[in-house]
């Protein structure tokens, strides 16, 4: 290690935890804005310790929008859930298909037609996705909004990114031995790709968790909403319920923060590796 | 493939077209379809968007948008806020980096990355609604803490001068930690003999980093750079949540602008509006992959 003067890596250090206080400060300012009553908050926002824990913000935000918070809870968890392995099976098969196979017929211009997708402005996709969910009658159910969120580039590009780099070799070799193509995906891909399903599952799991615009967009009301949607419809109903927004939002940040915390070093990695090809 | 390939069965074939199935369904019912639709109904008149038979009125509603006053100030906010946006995440990240990477910082390197990158996987509504109330003039521990280290009052999401500084900050907080993961992947295989090699041709440390290692940071500043404006360019939950287009419009962005008119019944010119700025989207991302790749690495 070079050495460098004491001076400059005190400096060096004082700007990095100064910047990182600025990135975690919001999460501890709403985890007390959640457990402090809304006067304390007016009178001393600046305050890094609760006066006295006041859990009655968990009867305030007991019902959003008419609808039980325990609902939005089921409805995040069985929306990301559901929509998360569908999109690890279906993207896994499909570029598991396209990359052994991309010589068959139209496989090429499926690859070129879901990258032009990718490269929609999302929020503007979802628009016509509410014209077309109405035409097949799927406006409103959990079905439409789990099949929407099935679809992403970055679980895409990193399957795709892994199936390459299986020798081409090992795969023939398996196919000589007269194994079918399902026993080859059985037998040969599937126990090398635990580590990317498991990289993919994650990350799914935490983009979808953060999903609300297509969940609001094909929704009918608010029973299907998520977490992140009842939010934004507490915001707008109840602009002023200050400690059940920071609750609600506290509720909604804890399972992602969590999930990220125990895997961060694959998260972190599998976005890189994901980006850098997208 | 080698010339080992076996003889390929029709049987072969048809497995690699049912595993695709379900992909290539979701791709065309939710992706192409959509982008067919936006076009076409950019083209019908709205009331009749959504019936069996819609009644096509040619480039009418292109026209509307692009004769409308609040679209045109709309697109001229969502361009400056981009440029302000890009520059200042891709610098800031940048620098960070490379602070980050730099001998000065050992220990604790993983924490202050995974503190960066935790906002970037925390809903952004969540997080963009706990900004909305750090703004807030009575909550909100932005002003608090201004007035208790004696700086003066920031405007925030109140005013039409700051809004946009406001909810830029908060975009920043939600993206930066993406960008400074890119930019250290790339750090990580930037070739350090070159960088010895030119300080004992007699370089100092700038000069350095600016000749020698930012040149081989051309690959993670087209990534970010592409990513930044297209992620800028189509701004929205940040606005949904915070300033709802306001105040006086000034953070009424295009994509906002659009759904409100969506909302509203008016799917012709929002998704006039839709195409407009994904050719904007698409020509930006083009341009910047070209100016990418032209230069040698």
């Amino acid at each position: 290690m070079i050495h460098r003067p004491l001076w400059l890596r005190v400096i060096a250090y004082a700007i990095a935890i100064l910047v990182s206080l600025f990135y975690l400060y919001p999460y501890w300012w709403m985890l007390l804005g959640a457990f402090r009553p809304a006067e304390a908050v007016l009178t001393d926002p600046l305050r890094l310790w609760p006066e006295r824990l006041d859990f009655s913000v968990f009867r305030d935000i007991a019902t959003v929008g008419g609808v039980s918070i325990w609902r939005y809870l089921a409805n995040s968890v069985w929306i990301t859930g559901a929509s998360t392995i569908l999109s690890v099976g279906i993207t896994a098969l499909g570029a598991y298909a396209l990359t052994r196979r991309p010589d068959l017929l139209a496989f090429k211009a499926l690859r070129s037609g879901f990258l032009l997708t990718m490269m929609y402005p999302y929020m503007l996709l979802v628009i016509p996705v509410y014209i077309v969910m109405f035409k097949i009658g799927l406006l409103g159910t959990y079905a439409g909004i789990i099949l929407f969120l099935a679809l992403g580039p970055i679980q895409f590009f990193l399957f795709e990114q892994f199936f390459r780099s299986i020798p081409g070799e090992v795969i023939e070799a398996a196919i000589i031995d007269g194994a079918s193509e399902w026993q080859v995906l059985r037998l040969v891909v599937m126990p090398v790709a635990m580590p990317v399903v498991a990289t993919v599952t994650i990350i799914t799991f935490l983009l979808n968790w953060a999903q609300w615009f297509p969940i609001l967009v094909i929704s009918r009301s608010p029973d299907t909403y998520t977490l992140p949607v009842a939010l934004l419809n507490m915001t707008g109903e109840l602009g002023v319920n200050f400690q059940g927004i920071m609750a609600l939002a506290a509720i909604t940040t804890i399972p992602a923060t969590l999930v990220f915390l125990l895997a961060q070093r694959r998260v972190m990695q599998g976005m890189a590796d994901g980006a850098v090809k997208g | 493939m080698s010339s080992m390939t076996p003889p390929v069965s029709a049987n072969r074939v048809w497995v690699f077209y049912a595993f695709a199935l379900p992909f290539a369904a979701l791709t065309i019912i939710f992706g192409l379809w959509p982008i067919v639709l936006s076009f076409s109904v950019s083209l019908t008149k709205s009331a009749t968007a959504l019936r069996a038979e819609p009644i096509y009125v040619g480039l009418e509603n292109y026209l509307s948008v692009l004769s409308d006053p609040i679209f045109r100030a709309s697109l001229i906010s969502t361009l400056i806020y981009t440029l302000a946006s890009v520059v200042a995440n891709v610098l800031f990240a940048l620098g960070y980096a490379m602070l980050l990477h730099s001998t000065l910082i050992g220990p604790g390197r993983t924490i202050f990355k995974v503190a960066m990158f935790l906002p970037v996987v925390t809903p952004d509504l969540a997080g963009y609604a706990v900004w909305r109330w750090l703004y807030d003039q009575s909550f909100g521990a932005v002003n608090a803490f201004l007035d208790l280290v004696g700086l003066p009052a920031f405007g925030g999401i109140a005013s039409p001068d700051t809004a946009m500084i406001a909810i830029l900050i908060a975009e920043l907080w939600h993206h930066t930690g993406f960008f400074v993961l890119i930019f250290l992947a790339n750090l990580a295989i930037c070739d350090r003999s070159l960088e010895e090699a030119a300080e004992i041709d007699g370089a100092n440390r700038w000069q350095r980093k600016l000749y020698v290692v930012l040149p081989q940071m051309r690959p993670s500043l087209v990534i970010n750079t592409v990513y930044a404006v297209i992620q800028f360019l189509k701004t929205f939950t940040v606005v949904v949540i915070i300033t709802k287009g306001g105040p006086n419009g000034a953070t009424n962005f295009v994509s906002y602008y659009a759904y409100r008119l969506f909302d509203q019944g008016r799917y012709g010119e929002a998704m006039a509006m839709a195409s407009i700025l994904f050719v904007i989207v698409a020509a930006v991302a083009l341009v910047a992959y070209r100016i990418g790749d032209r230069r040698p690495s």
